[in-house]
């Protein structure tokens, strides 16, 4: 059996933290189609790093470069000071999740789990006792005798987290587990693995198209867009900070509206643009706020009613749509005289006013609510 | 569907199913009167008999013709099946999992063999075993029955593989096993049942195989069809019927096995 003296590829000791993963340059090329732009990004030991984007932006392929099933055109994966890329798939040590799965069906779960600790020649009754708490982790000891087929998805995809990391990898990567999997359950197992990866320590990888997920599992995100990472920051700066049209369209809700011009620009001072549709706003913001660019406004920053009347930008608009869902209320509210429409989310207190369609209300925000963007 | 259609249709399926039944008669009445004559004790094939006799049986068990060639098909089939197997688990991987390049070549090439006459493969068979230096030994009709044996293990392997998602190897890789391991622990327990069917067919094809014997086998490497065949010329008794009756029941055995053996391996 081949195995690399230098690590400790049976895993005896619990890895203490995840490994650093540095990502130099890396790309893959299809003939003439550019899957990954060379992308280069650093992940520290523990973290939970999200990708997200839309299906074809090469998250995937990035994700199979890790793992070592796509060989890179070029560039370098450097683990703990150490370039993988010329490490045999087998070699790296890695443990991966897959979107289906990908259980050994002939095998029961308990030989499923084991099976990692079996290549690795550990003794057997070590095996059966780190299947026995390995399955204890994940809530499924009673069923160590089945076949996967004779289990619910979510009982599956923990059956999968348990397989990954029962040799203790450094390194989890994640491929989309949730996906199939319905909203309810997906939940729950979202908190499972949160919750898994704390207990576990490894730097955690993870690939998606749900930007929620993304949100409530990682401490950073990277959005993919035609093979490169458009922006990569935390949830909370992906959300107020994007830095183009196509990070705040993807990653929640927002209204954004062509910049005709500005005037009296000068760093962290208000100053004032006219939007394509006529209407004038004051903004505090560093970006450049020029003609090209778009204004966006978040649903959740707009405040509708007279309390509107004292914020720094404030308009007459008119209720188009009203809708009350569990925990907010939203509206469509259009800018009277403009035709431009803003997404408003208001969250009820006791005391909320709920307008119905065709009211007419003040509505505003402040000049630091609205931010600049790129395309 | 108007009424006169429905008509159309009822009369079509009537004749479907005449016609299905007038191909499995014509199958099925020369092998029972084959089984038939075996079992009587005139010395000249007779039908229908008119008595019940072993003698025939008896014969063919004290022949030592029969015996030494029933051992050579059987050496032949193993071998050729074996040989067989092996290859067809190897080229449909490269087909289905690789993806090598001209593959659709590879696949047409490995199924080549059960479609092309026979009589072309001996013709093209004979000088080479000639060249090899393999002309009349048991290696020459083992290379040869491998070759028309490689389509099914070929087939039911691609079949095995396309039924499930290469991520399953994949996965195998990261949890730590090479290729080799993965094929052994992975790969192979779940194409089991594809492999014994495929291994069941090459063999059964060996075991009836009559043309290339014919011209790559000497009379120390007489196979049990080949035997038939010479006793066929020479004379005729219900001695060739018997043994055409022990060929039908090993054959019929062996799909009877093809078919049951690999549902077994599922459930287990």
């Amino acid at each position: 059996m081949l195995q690399m003296p230098s690590r400790s590829a049976t895993g005896q000791n619990r890895a203490a933290g995840g490994a650093t993963v540095s990502i130099r340059n890396l790309c893959k090329r299809y003939n003439n189609f550019e899957a990954v732009v060379p992308t280069s990004v650093e992940i520290d030991s523990g973290d939970f790093f999200a990708i997200i984007g839309p299906s074809g932006s090469g998250k995937s392929t990035l994700l199979g470069m890790i793992a070592g099933y796509i060989d890179p055109t070029e560039g370098q994966i450097v683990v703990d000071g150490r370039d993988i890329v010329p490490e045999p798939i087998y070699r790296r040590n890695i443990g991966m999740v897959f979107q289906n799965y990908a259980l050994f069906p002939h095998l029961s779960v308990a030989q499923n789990v084991a099976y990692p600790l079996k290549i690795r020649g550990v003794v057997k009754d070590e095996i059966a006792r780190r299947v026995r708490e390995s399955l204890a982790m994940v809530r499924l000891e009673a069923f160590a005798s089945r076949k996967p087929s004779e289990l619910s998805g979510g009982q599956q995809q923990r059956i999968a987290l348990a397989r990954a990391s029962i040799y203790h990898p450094s390194i989890l990567l994640m491929d989309e587990p949730l996906g199939a999997l319905d909203k309810n359950l997906r939940d729950e197992m979202q908190e499972e693995i949160k919750r898994f990866q704390q207990e576990l320590g490894a730097t955690v990888i993870y690939v998606t198209h749900d930007q929620q997920e993304a949100a409530f599992l990682a401490d950073r995100i990277a959005i993919m867009r035609d093979g490169a990472m458009t922006q990569i920051g935390s949830p909370r700066a992906l959300y107020e900070q994007p830095n183009s049209r196509f990070v705040a369209e993807f990653l929640g809700e927002a209204s954004i509206f062509p910049v005709k011009s500005a005037s009296g620009k000068q760093a962290g001072q208000p100053c004032r643009i006219v939007l394509e549709d006529g209407t004038q706003a004051i903004i505090r913001t560093d970006e450049d706020a020029g003609p090209g660019r778009f204004a966006c406004i978040r649903p959740e920053r707009v405040t509708v009613g007279p309390k509107a009347r004292d914020l720094d930008n404030s308009y007459a608009g008119t209720v188009r749509e009203s809708l009350y869902t569990p925990g907010s209320i939203r509206y469509r509210i259009e800018l009277n005289g403009t035709g431009s429409t803003l997404k408003v989310r208001v969250l009820p207190q006791g005391n909320t006013e709920v307008f119905e369609t065709g009211s007419a209300v003040d509505i505003g925000w402040s000049a630091d609510d609205m931010t600049i963007l790129r395309e | 569907m108007n009424v006169s259609e429905k008509k159309l249709w009822a009369a079509w399926s009537r004749f479907l199913t005449g016609m299905v039944g007038a191909i499995l008669i014509g199958f099925l009445v020369p092998i029972l009167v084959v089984v038939a004559v075996s079992f009587q004790s005139k010395s000249y094939l007779s039908f229908p008999p008119t008595d019940f006799s072993l003698r025939w049986y008896q014969q063919f068990i004290g022949n030592d013709d029969y015996r030494s060639a029933i051992l050579n098909s059987m050496m032949i089939g193993a071998m050729a099946a074996a040989l067989a197997t092996v290859a067809g688990i190897s080229t449909a991987l490269a087909v289905v999992r690789a993806g090598v390049p001209g593959s659709t070549i590879v696949s047409a090439l490995s199924v080549a063999p059960a479609i092309l006459p026979q009589i072309v493969l001996a013709i093209g068979l004979f000088p080479i075993s000639v060249w090899l230096g393999l002309q009349g030994t048991l290696w020459a009709v083992i290379l040869a029955h491998a070759v028309i044996g490689l389509p099914f293990p070929f087939i039911t392997v691609c079949g095995a593989l396309a039924s499930y998602s290469n991520r399953i190897e994949i996965a195998s890789m990261t949890l730590g096993a090479n290729s080799f391991q993965t094929f052994r622990l992975i790969t192979l327990p779940m194409i089991r049942p594809a492999v014994i069917a495929g291994f069941i067919f090459a063999f059964a094809a060996s075991l009836d195989e009559l043309v290339l014997a014919l011209f790559l086998s000497s009379p120390s490497t007489r196979t049990l069809p080949l035997l038939l065949w010479e006793q066929l010329n020479f004379q005729v008794t219900p001695e060739i019927a018997a043994a055409a009756s022990v060929i039908l029941a090993a054959t019929s055995l062996l799909i009877l096995a093809a078919t049951l053996l690999p549902r077994l391996g599922k459930d287990n």
